[in-house]
Parts: structure tokens; C-alpha cells; sequence
């Protein structure tokens, strides 16, 4: 396999960069001093669940391992599993930096997670059903009324109105850290249009193939049946009058997207229609597609298009990529919209501070994840000790995600702390901020062998009718050292993720 | 089906079946003029013209023309651009078409790409221009054993059968201008030596010997005739077509289309004045006016696909919404 491995890169120009060939790869290995380890603890020995892997993986000689590693970036690259740099008007397509060594996640942890999940989202969708009814959240004084308000996320044209199932959030990706005590901690929800979870499955495709052998000795728990339950959970919430077998389509913003390749591959895989905003019409106030038979109704659409986009006659007129009145055909409740339009107030990461309360105010439950302590900058407390402590914080815009509009304080310049003073002083609604956590860290194949990176966890809680948690999620590492940043826009890697079946 | 996604359907194999045949042409232009003297700037001029190239401007020698040709991202004939666009396409319906055709596809692509390709352009040209010929074979290949039988499969089958057969035509018309601009070549030695490559460009050389009926001294019309007429020769003009109506008839039936097809009614016209006993006659004597029309006639027919089923026009469809919405309510 090995020789046939380099012998195909070369043919399509993969290089190999490493000049490590020779030692065995957890020699030597040290955990990080400052987090957890994933895998190893701090006397070198690795945690009982990950025995198994690390005595597996360990038998492999440095080059052996890095035969895998070319063979895992050929199948990306020959799948065309890439997201697009449009640098130039050639584009240029790279793969998402994958590494061999999974995240396993211990089978009692994740049970908590499940459970934590579940309890988020569904004090997520008892807020959202509130703040576009009644708003007793806010009448009770739980949460500011000029908070909901001002989050850009907020659609007032959503008041009043209630989608099929009273469901809001079918998709969430909740991004989960994990401190050095080696407790979970949600660090942001994205409750729009969240996007990874094909390279999730794709991961866990390509380590089947590269190590058949590792998954017959660990049962780990599957990660494949997303599509069918993404499609089953969208059928539970179709509009009343679609009838039996509801017609859905994936709404994509088109080739150029760079989560294009995500949005062919779960059509594909949920055997829906995939759609760009111009193969779609509304007629009467019902939503066709334009296919080659003539039209088709339309009953549930899951879009991967922003609120602001979906309809350029109910929101920004400019859009290319909507579909005129598709608005009024949702107010109508001729089609389910999933995510529904309005859940971005969700993802302000001001909003996001309140969900522990969320939590308690509708469900009378404690919450079984806990939030990252977070500052408000419009709270006039919160203000002032932000400005004083910059140097230790991170601060971060409220509606950006991907790593943008960030402050990591501590390895941050004088002047880009200044920058920042401004910026907040001018729109502190717009900025909230917490202190770091170190990251757990995971060992990863770098110039210098396997080294530990920084890790989060990204996992995908699926609800129509019933709510469903995708076991595991995205893992996305850090390739730099030292760095606590694992967006992919910022050069981040990912990794399989292993929800374990037993406990050792 | 969704319209547009057909819409790259079609072109994808149109694209991967120009790639090919480009691929042909240059490869029978080349061996042909290893037999003859022929002043250089004359010698590949006829390949622009049949490519609809009017505004070349670079040198006519053969290294030039055939670089441009076969790597010039800028020029949209070339092989290079061809197996982009057909990428492209196929990236947008990666969903539609079978994974294997992809990964061949894009694999292909990226070979095209490399170093790799380069250097067998550089050292064994004829192995390089045969691999890129067998992409489109092993593409279809691959869709024949893995790709569902729906309308999908069908609008790829028609832009397949729809490109080859313009290109059939265009193959057996670089004569026509080769004779154009070089009155004194044509000459009875001249005529075999070219005409057996243009039969081998389209691996038609022993089929030919085979089927056709050679009568001395007329080898050229033999030729012409199997390519354009021979029904049993999978890229002779007139087989061709009939794959293109078996397509579109069963996108008619598949679709459930209830739009007029003028499709059909176009490639039957074609198809019985191609098979009539006159134009067998008239290729003898006009054979470039029957070429240009064929050509002309592919262009109309891909035109009247894109109207029927390409550009959906919601106003043509009101008395059908208006039966969906009774039926379900």
C-alpha cells in the first residue's frame, strides 16, 4: 500500500513535506502542560478508555503513519472534499487539514452531553417560540428587552408568527470546549446554518478506509446515519396540507459557496433535491420548484442561506440567491423553512450569556452545561472591568463567527489592545468578553512528530418532532502551536471524533 | 428533474466528449502531415476554422498551435478549458451523477493538471492525446454500471451523442478547408494517406474496411458516407442522432413534460432527410454544404433543448399550479 500511496501523490503533486521518517510515533510524546491531554495524562500513560487506541496507533513506525496520512489526503483530494480560496479566477481548492489521531470522547461523558444538549436546545426553541409571542422572558425581567431587541439577529417580522411544530431550531451546532479540569463548556450556539458535519461522516469514512482494523478492536459509536435522521426530523415538521410524502429541497447559495461541497453532499446523502434560490418560485402562495417535468411543490426547505437573502421582496432587496415572496409563502404555512427565519438572535453572543438562565426560566431545570463566564460591554459593570483586563481576556463581536472580529488578550500588541479599547467604547452592545480557557489538547501529527494541539468539539443536535444528538460531532484542532484558534478560516485542522460504546 | 441541474447534465458530457475529440483532431492533423509538405502556416489553420477560431493571433507553427490547443486555459476550445468546464459542471451535480464518475472525473482533472501530464506532452504525445480520450470512455464506462437510469442519465447520453456528432462532422470538413487554402493537394495518394487517418481519428479505420462498400478510386466518398451515414458505427453522424431522439424520447416520457417538444420533431426531420437515398448522392458532390448543415442543425437542436427544458418560464405553467392546488385541496 505504501508504495502505491506515494507513487499516486506524486502523480497528482501531493508533496510530502515531513522530514521525520524513521522513530515510532508517540516516542517521545509529552501532554501539554496547561491542558488536558485527550488521550494521555500527565504521567504519559493514556486514559483508560484510549488504551486500546494509543496502544494501536503506537505499533505504527513514523513511516507507516505518514502512508496513512497521504493515502487519508488523497482520498480528500480525489473526492474533491475541498472548500474553495477564490483568490483567483481559477480558484484554488485546498482540502480541509485532516488528522490521523482521533478525539475519543469517554462513553459517560457523553451521556452528559447528550443530555446537556438536548436540555440547551430545547430552553434555545422555548425562547425563541417566547420572544416572538408573548415575550415573558422579558416581562419577567430575565432578560433586557433592549438586549432581544438590538440583536441583528432579531426578526421582528417573525412576531406573531409560529412555524410547523412550533420547531425553530432543527439544526444547532453547539461549540464545546473543554477546561484543564476537563469539564465541558459551551462556547457558543449556532443556531443559523450551522456547517461541518460532512466532514464529520467523510472523516470517519476515510478512517474506516485507512484503518479497517483499529474499528474491529474499538467500538465506536456511528456517525453515518445523519443524513437519514436530518431527513426524518424534517419530514416530522412539513407544513399540515403537504400530504403524506413531503417534497424537500436543500436551498444552496450556489458552486461558489465554500461549503458547497457540504451542501451536494448531505442532498445527496438525504436523497433531497438540491437547489439554488432561482430553481424556486412562489405561486399563490405556494413554493415550486422548476424542473424539467414542469412545476413541483415544494413543501420543506432546508437552507443554507441567511435570513437577509431568502426573499429579496421580504428582506435585502439585492439578493441574488432568495426566492421572491418565499416570505409570504412561510407566513402562510404552505412550507417549513429550516432553521426557521429569526434564530440568529440566538447565536448574539450577548443573548448567548442568558441561556443558563434560559434554562432555569422555562424548563425549572439547573443547566447541565455550563457557559464560559462572559461580560456584557453594555453592562456598565461588565464595561469597565473588560477595559481594565484586556490584556487577560478574549473579546469577541456578537455576531461574528469563523474567528473574525476577535481580541485574544494575551497574546495580543498594546496596540491592537487600544484598537480594540476604541472599538468597544464606540458599540459596546457589540462586544462581549470572556476570559480564556485553555483548550483540552489532543496529539497531532506535526513537523516535529505527534505533538498536542488544541482541540474543540462541535457537536449536531437534530429536532423535529423529537430531538436527536449526532454522537460526537466535528473535532477541530489547532495546527499552530501553542494556539487556541481551531476555525478552519484560520488554518485550523479537524479530526474523527470517538464517542466510545464501553468504558475501556 | 430540476432544470438547471439538467442543464449541466447535458453539458458535462458535451464538454468531456469535446475534450476527446479535440484530442482526435489534433492527433489526425498531426499524422496526416508527417506525409506531406504543406507550407507551415497553412498546415493547422483549417483546425481554428473548424473550431469556430477566428481570432488567433499567435504563431501557426505546430508546437504553438498544438499548445494552444490542448493547454490554453484563455482559449475556450482547448482541452485544458474543456476538461474544466466539464469539472465544473460536474461539481455542481456531484450529487447527480454517481461518486465514482466524480472521483474519476475529478481525478482526471487534477491529473490533467500535474506535472505528470506535462511531461508525456513533452515525451509521448500520442500516449498523452489517447488518455485524454480514454476519460470520456471510462466515464461513460463508469455511468453505464453505476448511474441510475433517470432523466439524468439521459440528458448525459443526448449531450454525448449531440457533441460527437457535430464533431464527426467538423472531423471530415478539415479537409475542405485544408483543400481551401492549399488548392494543389488534392491528388489520388494524398486522398488515401488522409483519409485513412481521418478513420483511425475516429477508431473507424477497420470497422470501415469491414462494412464499407469501397468502390476504386472513390475512397473519399466511402468514407464520408460511413462516417455521416453508417447506422451501425457508434460515431458515425446519422447513429448519432438516433441516440439523441431515443434520449430525448424517453426525457419526453420520463420528465412527464406536458411542454410541446420541438426537439423531437427536429431530430426526426434531420434524421429521415439524412437517411433518404438523395443525400447519399449529394454527399458525392456537396459533401462541406451537407457538413455545414449538420453543424448548423446540431446548433438548433441544442437551442431547441435549452427552450424546452432548460428555461423554465413559471407563466407557461399556470393552468398546471392551478390543478396541483385542486387536486390537494
Amino acid at each position: 500500500m505504501g508504495s502505491q500511496t506515494s507513487s499516486s501523490n506524486r502523480i497528482l503533486g501531493i508533496e510530502d513535506s515531513s522530514a521525520i521518517r524513521q522513530q515510532s510515533i508517540f516516542h517521545p510524546y509529552k501532554a501539554h502542560l496547561n491542558a488536558r491531554d485527550e488521550l494521555i495524562d500527565w504521567n504519559g500513560k493514556p486514559h483508560p478508555h484510549c488504551k486500546t487506541l494509543v496502544d494501536s496507533i503506537g505499533k505504527l513506525s513514523s513511516n507507516e503513519f505518514q502512508d496513512k496520512r497521504s493515502a487519508a489526503d488523497l482520498a480528500f483530494v480525489t473526492q474533491g472534499i475541498t472548500f474553495s480560496v477564490y483568490s483567483d479566477c481559477r480558484g484554488v481548492e485546498k482540502i480541509f487539514p485532516f488528522d490521523l489521531v482521533p478525539r475519543p470522547v469517554e462513553r459517560k461523558e457523553w451521556t452528559r452531553l447528550d443530555m446537556g444538549l438536548k436540555q440547551r436546545t430545547k430552553a434555545l426553541n422555548l425562547f425563541l417560540y417566547d420572544v416572538y409571542h408573548e415575550q415573558n422572558i422579558i416581562k419577567d425581567n430575565v432578560i433586557p428587552r433592549e438586549m432581544v431587541e438590538s440583536s441583528k439577529g432579531f426578526r421582528r417580522e417573525m412576531i406573531g408568527f409560529t412555524p410547523p411544530g412550533k420547531q425553530y431550531i432543527h439544526i444547532v451546532g453547539t461549540d464545546l470546549i473543554r477546561n484543564p479540569e476537563g469539564e465541558f463548556l459551551v462556547l457558543e450556539d449556532n443556531c443559523r446554518t450551522p456547517s461541518g458535519v460532512s466532514y464529520v461522516i467523510e472523516n470517519r469514512v476515510v478512517m474506516k478506509r485507512i484503518f479497517p482494523d483499529l474499528f474491529k478492536n474499538i467500538k465506536v459509536r456511528r456517525v453515518e446515519d445523519y443524513p437519514q435522521k436530518l431527513r426524518d426530523a424534517l419530514c416530522s415538521v412539513a407544513p399540515e396540507n403537504s400530504g403524506p410524502n413531503p417534497r424537500l429541497a436543500l436551498l444552496t447559495p450556489g458552486p461558489f459557496n465554500s461549503a458547497y461541497f457540504e451542501h451536494t453532499f448531505l442532498a445527496g446523502n438525504m436523497g433531497i433535491e438540491l437547489v439554488m434560490g432561482s430553481d424556486l418560485f412562489v405561486h399563490n402562495d405556494r413554493v415550486y420548484m422548476k424542473t424539467t417535468g414542469g412545476p413541483k411543490r415544494v413543501d420543506v426547505i432546508y437552507r443554507r442561506v441567511d435570513d437577509e437573502f431568502l426573499d429579496p421582496k421580504a428582506f435585502r432587496s439585492d439578493s441574488m440567491l432568495g426566492v421572491p415572496n418565499l416570505f409570504n409563502a412561510y407566513l402562510k404555512g404552505n412550507v417549513t423553512i429550516a432553521n426557521a427565519i429569526g434564530t440568529g438572535v440566538c447565536d448574539d453572543k450577548a443573548i448567548y450569556r442568558y441561556v443558563e438562565d434560559m434554562i432555569r426560566y422555562y424548563l425549572s431545570e439547573e443547566p447541565i452545561l455550563k457557559n464560559v463566564p462572559t461580560y456584557i460591554c453594555s453592562k456598565k459593570n461588565d464595561l469597565s472591568f473588560v477595559l481594565d483586563n484586556l490584556e487577560k481576556l478574549v473579546v469577541k463581536a456578537v455576531n461574528e463567527s469563523g474567528g473574525y472580529g476577535m481580541l485574544m488578550g494575551p497574546s495580543s500588541t498594546a496596540a491592537q489592545r487600544s484598537e480594540f479599547k476604541e472599538k468597544i467604547k464606540a458599540n459596546p452592545r457589540n462586544y462581549i468578553a470572556q476570559p480564556v480557557v485553555t483548550l483540552s489538547a489532543c496529539p497531532t501529527w506535526t513537523e516535529e512528530g505527534l505533538a498536542p494541539r488544541h482541540v474543540d468539539l462541535r457537536p449536531y443536535v437534530v429536532s423535529g418532532t423529537d430531538t436527536w444528538v449526532l454522537p460526537g460531532g466535528l473535532t477541530r484542532t489547532a495546527l499552530v502551536k501553542g494556539s487556541l484558534v481551531v476555525n478552519s478560516s484560520q488554518g485550523g485542522g479537524s479530526k474523527d471524533t470517538w464517542v466510545m460504546e464501553t468504558d475501556v | 428533474m430540476i432544470s438547471r441541474l439538467a442543464e449541466h447534465c447535458f453539458w458535462l458530457s458535451r464538454y468531456i466528449e469535446r475534450a476527446e475529440n479535440i484530442a482526435r483532431l489534433l492527433e489526425v492533423n498531426q499524422n496526416w502531415l508527417l506525409d506531406f509538405d504543406i507550407p507551415v502556416e497553412l498546415q493547422w489553420k483549417p483546425l481554428l476554422i473548424i473550431s469556430g477560431i477566428h481570432d488567433y493571433k499567435g504563431n501557426l507553427d505546430k508546437e504553438s498551435i498544438l499548445n494552444f490547443m490542448t493547454w490554453d486555459q484563455e482559449n475556450p476550445c482547448s482541452i485544458v478549458s474543456s476538461m474544466t468546464q466539464a469539472r465544473e459542471n460536474a461539481r455542481v451535480i456531484r450529487e447527480i451523477i454517481s461518486a465514482e464518475m466524480w472521483e474519476r472525473l475529478n481525478y482526471n482533472y487534477l491529473w490533467l493538471q500535474s506535472n505528470t501530464a506535462k511531461d508525456l506532452y513533452d515525451n509521448n504525445r500520442y500516449e498523452l492525446y489517447n488518455q485524454i480520450k480514454r476519460i470520456n470512455q471510462l466515464l461513460q464506462g463508469i455511468g453505464e454500471s453505476t448511474m441510475l437510469r433517470t432523466e439524468a442519465w439521459e440528458f448525459y447520453q443526448f449531450g454525448r451523442h449531440l457533441e460527437r456528432s457535430g464533431q464527426t462532422a467538423r472531423i471530415l470538413d478539415v479537409k475542405y478547408h485544408m483543400v481551401q487554402s492549399n488548392p494543389d493537394i488534392s491528388g489520388s495518394n494524398i486522398e488515401i494517406s488522409y483519409w485513412t487517418s481521418i478513420l483511425k481519428s475516429c477508431s473507424g479505420y477497420e470497422p470501415f474496411l469491414k462494412h464499407a462498400n469501397i468502390i476504386e478510386n472513390q475512397v473519399g466518398n466511402a468514407v464520408a458516407e460511413f462516417l455521416i451515414l453508417e447506422e451501425s458505427f457508434p460515431r458515425s453522424v446519422l447513429y448519432c442522432l438516433k441516440e439523441c431522439l431515443n434520449s430525448v424520447t424517453a426525457i419526453s416520457y420520463k420528465s412527464k413534460s406536458k411542454i410541446s417538444n420541438t426537439t423531437i420533431e427536429s431530430l426526426k426531420t434531420l434524421n429521415s432527410w439524412l437517411s433518404k437515398d438523395e443525400t447519399k448522392q449529394l454527399i458525392k458532390v456537396q459533401l462541406h454544404p451537407i457538413l455545414t448543415k449538420i453543424v448548423d442543425n446540431v446548433h438548433s437542436i441544442s437551442d431547441s433543448m435549452t427552450r424546452t427544458y432548460f428555461d423554465f418560464n413559471p407563466d407557461d405553467h399556470v393552468l398546471e399550479m392551478n390543478e396541483i392546488e385542486k387536486i390537494n385541496s
